[in-house]
């Protein structure tokens, strides 16, 4: 698809939502705008965040807008330059985020009673592979290069294992190593039998189809990963980064956990706890991206 | 029947459905297929169809296919997101020239392919080629099954070409950190043999003549190789089970009696959930009784284009599901619900099979085309159906007259209901809806339902249905054509001019309700209590039928039991809430497998000490089997 996003803040649409209609936007503080980044179809993204900004705006007293940015790297910067106030991001942009313009972690995605998850190296079942060992020479796919889940923490797994040397050196152990574009596709190119085996998340084997699933097993799991994070910029007001964590909070109620759908459908959210990411600190470091 | 959610994830192209990297993975949804795409499929399975609904495929490319998650159809994306020229698709559509519309959008989808990847190695950014990629790698899942099939050696060709392509095109890191350049020289060669591909096969000026319509590539077909596609369903297509999950009331259940006991029932409870009774594409697509009746009731969101007018309500004598019982007729019915099934009888929406025996071999043989199934197989089918009892509602007595329970509103409806009028000939609702007979009389009438099929002919009648369970079960009439039960009222006191006062017809309507009403119309779930949990106790119990055929030594009939018990086992641990209990369950499946396999060698001492093993740890996993 071409919907063509500018390098910043590209799509914005509205949201206050009703009450607001027509208000003129006094001061910043009178307005939070959260940056939102784009996932497989950013046509339905749109629909999303005017639905759950629209409901945040009622919640939080303040017209609410949401954009949607090309990548991380857009929303870091418009949480930098007050284009935006609040926005949702994986663990390691985050801690890239923290260091360069002191980003705030307001609250953490659940995901199976957990505000973490793992990576793991999935391989077929009849693959006769048991071992991170026997993967040497081989060929794997991982999602994407800068995946925590989907990369950096199962290769580090092989790092562990002393079958490779560090962040750089993997090459050497296996014979390719693809960046598939996505657990799913990473998955996918594994259950097809393009690649040996796959690093992904390890909820990953669930986009495989019921068959395939039952074909394939994991034989490594990496330390907990952190889920993803709603940040704010570091000069957000203290009352409205308030209200808005509580409203956020009320997501969990029974009655509106519905609209968790509406935000790339975790199961709720925690306040996030700076300490659970100092793993992701350290693997930033360790990879040279710190 | 509660299975039906996996058989669809085992007969559809499954795709990625993620968000910016998220912890978490929906299993239960198909990636959303692109408009353009998703036109061209529903082009393909339209234009099989016999007659063909031209009006239908112009839909698919004007309207966005139904639950799309894209606001626009394929005409209006392909304006807006592509310099493609649509000029040729629009004059096959409006000549209505099946060859030159297949040759057109076929063409039309190569070009988008073509299109994308050219914007991925024009992007200055690896943000902008990743995107382009992942949009021409969509566009090309509207040929990828075809490729698997007709040529595999090419089909893994051009997914390793997919994976050196999105590897090659680099990384912009994260915030500028651990930037990967792009390997120029990679990205062209891997764009070449997807390109070279699309040339030889879809990017063809001339296709040779298609007697079916399908997306297996030029080559394939030119070479005169037989290939087959497997059966698949377009985009748009639902056959997942309705939810809420409607409540099942088996008559010896409610007295306490395990189904375990009684072996005639169990077996044809699995085969009411078997896919494997049918002939293909119905086998081959997971679809099986329960696909349209859930859990004995009906299926609202059941839908399939070309074979649906509108969810719940399917033609299944149109030339999809068995071309030789294509009655030709675009006369898709309203799914009726099974409940208290021996007491419905005439069955049919028309009242034409006094046997639900003749029936029910009807609906396998020809509505579905399958083997003709063995007089075991009907004994346990009609043995479990017979069993479907109506749901209790403490609203409505043994006589069906209203208790205590119902409203006000419902008991002056109750005397409306009740009353004879001059529009209805000075009979009442209730002499066709007998409360006393469980709201039916086992009379076809004509009611005026139908309009004559042709001139001079006398339209249609229809078999009385009963007004029991009727709240969850909308829409009403043999077509679905009123939503509600109100509606129904009104079409009554308009068409057979009855001159009910608004009043009259709310009560008449609240009547309604409370008959059509049940104490607990749904299965609930829970944490625990899941649906998992609902599916490995039927397919356990289902097993349990070798109690019976193995010392009978029923070949035939256990290897039947052990397809569909495997096979359903294994894809309904991927919606395990418990997901570090799924191995139990694929290594349960396996042992089944292990006593089918060993019934197949005649080896029956093996087989039965497999059985005897399952039993062990299938009791051994139950309390994590959710």
């Amino acid at each position: 698809m071409s919907i063509r996003l500018t390098r910043r803040a590209a799509l914005i649409i509205s949201v206050a939502g009703a009450a607001f209609s027509g208000t003129q936007l006094a001061a910043q503080e009178d307005v939070l705008r959260l940056a939102f980044i784009p996932q497989e179809n950013p046509e339905k993204l749109l629909g999303d965040i005017a639905a759950i900004t629209g409901w945040l705006a009622d919640q939080i007293g303040v017209p609410v807008e949401g954009f949607v940015t090309i990548d991380h790297a857009a929303a870091v910067e418009a949480l930098r330059n007050g284009d935006a106030d609040i926005s949702f991001m994986g663990a390691l942009p985050f801690v890239l985020a923290e260091a360069e313009i002191d980003a705030v972690p307001l609250l953490s995605e659940v995901y199976r009673g957990a505000p973490s998850y793992t990576g793991r190296i999935f391989v077929r079942r009849d693959s006769g592979i048991e071992t991170l060992a026997d993967l040497g020479g081989k060929d794997i796919a991982f999602a994407d290069p800068i995946s925590e889940s989907g990369y950096l923490y199962p290769l580090a797994e092989f790092v562990e294992a002393g079958l490779v040397a560090g962040p750089g050196e993997a090459e050497a152990f296996f014979g390719r190593i693809f960046f598939a574009g996505g657990y799913q596709q990473a998955m996918q190119a594994m259950a097809e039998g393009l690649v040996d085996a796959a690093g992904a998340s390890q909820y990953a084997d669930l986009l495989l189809t019921p068959q395939q699933q039952a074909e394939v097993v994991w034989i490594a799991e990496s330390e907990p990963i952190p889920s993803h994070v709603v940040i704010a910029r570091p000069g957000l007001g203290a009352d409205l980064r308030s209200r808005f964590v509580d409203a956020m909070m009320r997501l969990n109620e029974a009655g509106n956990r519905g609209l968790l759908r509406y935000l790339y459908g975790p199961d709720g959210y925690v306040r996030a706890d700076p300490a659970a990411y100092d793993g992701v600190r350290d693997m930033a470091r360790r990879y040279g991206l710190l | 029947m509660v299975r039906n959610l996996t058989r669809v994830m085992l007969a559809t192209c499954f795709g990625a459905f993620l968000s910016f990297g998220s912890a978490s993975a929906d299993p239960a949804k198909e990636a959303p297929w692109y408009p353009d795409t998703a036109a061209y499929r529903l082009t393909l399975f339209l234009g099989n169809l016999k007659p063909l609904p031209w009006n239908v495929i112009e839909a698919a490319w004007s309207d966005p296919y139904r639950n799309s998650e894209f606001s626009m159809g394929a005409l209006t994306w392909l304006a807006e997101t592509s310099n493609a020229n649509t000029s040729s698709l629009m004059d096959a559509l409006a000549r209505e020239d099946r060859q030159s519309l297949f040759a057109a959008a076929t063409r039309l989808i190569a070009l988008r392919i073509e299109e994308e990847l050219d914007r991925a190695l024009d992007a200055d950014d690896p943000a902008s080629a990743q995107q382009a990629v992942r949009t021409a790698r969509e566009l090309y899942r509207a040929f990828a099954d075809a490729v698997a099939a007709a040529d595999p050696e090419a089909s893994r060709r051009i997914g390793l070409a997919w994976l050196e392509l999105n590897s090659s095109l680099g990384s912009a890191g994260v915030l500028g950190a651990g930037a990967i350049p792009a390997e120029r020289e990679t990205m062209n060669a891997a764009r070449s043999v997807i390109s070279d591909y699309l040339a030889d096969n879809y990017l063809v000026d001339d296709f040779a003549p298609r007697l079916q319509l399908s997306p297996l590539p030029e080559t394939a077909i030119a070479g005169g190789r037989d290939v087959e596609m497997p059966p698949s369903l377009p985009p748009g297509s639902d056959i997942f089970d309705q939810d809420p999950l409607p409540l099942l009331v088996l008559n010896f259940e409610e007295q306490g009696i395990d189904e375990t006991n009684l072996p005639l029932v169990a077996y044809g409870d699995m085969l009411f959930d078997s896919a494997r009774i049918f002939g293909s594409p119905a086998r081959d697509l997971g679809i099986a009784c329960s696909t349209c009746h859930n859990r004995s009731d009906v299926n609202q969101r059941l839908f399939i284009p070309g074979a649906s007018h509108q969810p719940g309500a399917i033609d299944v004598d149109g030339s999809f599901f068995n071309p030789i019982f294509n009655d030709r007729r675009d006369d898709p019915l309203d799914i009726p619900s099974l409940r208290g099934l021996r007491f419905t009888g005439p069955y049919g929406r028309d009242g034409r099979f006094a046997s639900l025996r003749d029936f029910t071999r009807n609906v396998i043989v020809n509505e579905f085309g399958g083997a003709e199934p063995t007089p075991f197989m009907l004994d346990a089918l009609l043995a479990y159906m017979l069993e479907f009892d109506f749901l209790p509602n403490s609203m409505l007595t043994a006589e069906g007259t209203l208790t205590d329970e119902a409203l006000d509103a419902a008991r002056r409806g109750e005397e409306i209901f009740n009353r004879p009028l001059a529009g209805l000939g000075d009979r009442s609702c209730a002499s066709c809806h007998v409360p006393d007979g469980n709201f039916l009389d086992r009379q076809a009438h004509d009611i005026g339902s139908a309009g004559p099929a042709y001139e001079g002919a006398r339209a249609g009648a229809f078999d009385t249905p009963t007004l029991l369970g009727t709240a969850y079960t909308a829409p009403y009439f043999h077509d679905g054509s009123l939503p509600t039960l109100a509606a129904v009222v009104n079409w009554f006191d308009e068409t057979k001019s009855l001159g009910l006062a608004d009043a009259e017809r709310s009560d008449l309507t609240a009547y309604l309700e409370a008959v059509g009403s049940a104490d607990e119309p749904y299965e609930t779930f829970d944490a625990e209590n899941t649906s998992f949990r609902l599916a490995f106790s039927e397919l356990t119990t289902f097993a349990s039928t070798l109690d019976t055929l193995l010392p009978r030594r029923d070949a035939e009939h256990i290897l039947l039991l052990a397809e569909t018990v495997v096979a359903d086992l294994s894809a309904d641990a991927s919606r395990m809430s418990n997901l570090a209990g799924r191995p139990e369950v694929y290594a349960l499946a396996g042992r089944l497998a292990q006593v089918g396999a060993a019934v197949r060698e005649e080896d029956w001492q093996t087989a039965e000490a497999h059985w005897d093993a399952f039993k062990v740890e299938a009791e051994t996993i139950q309390e994590r089997a959710f």
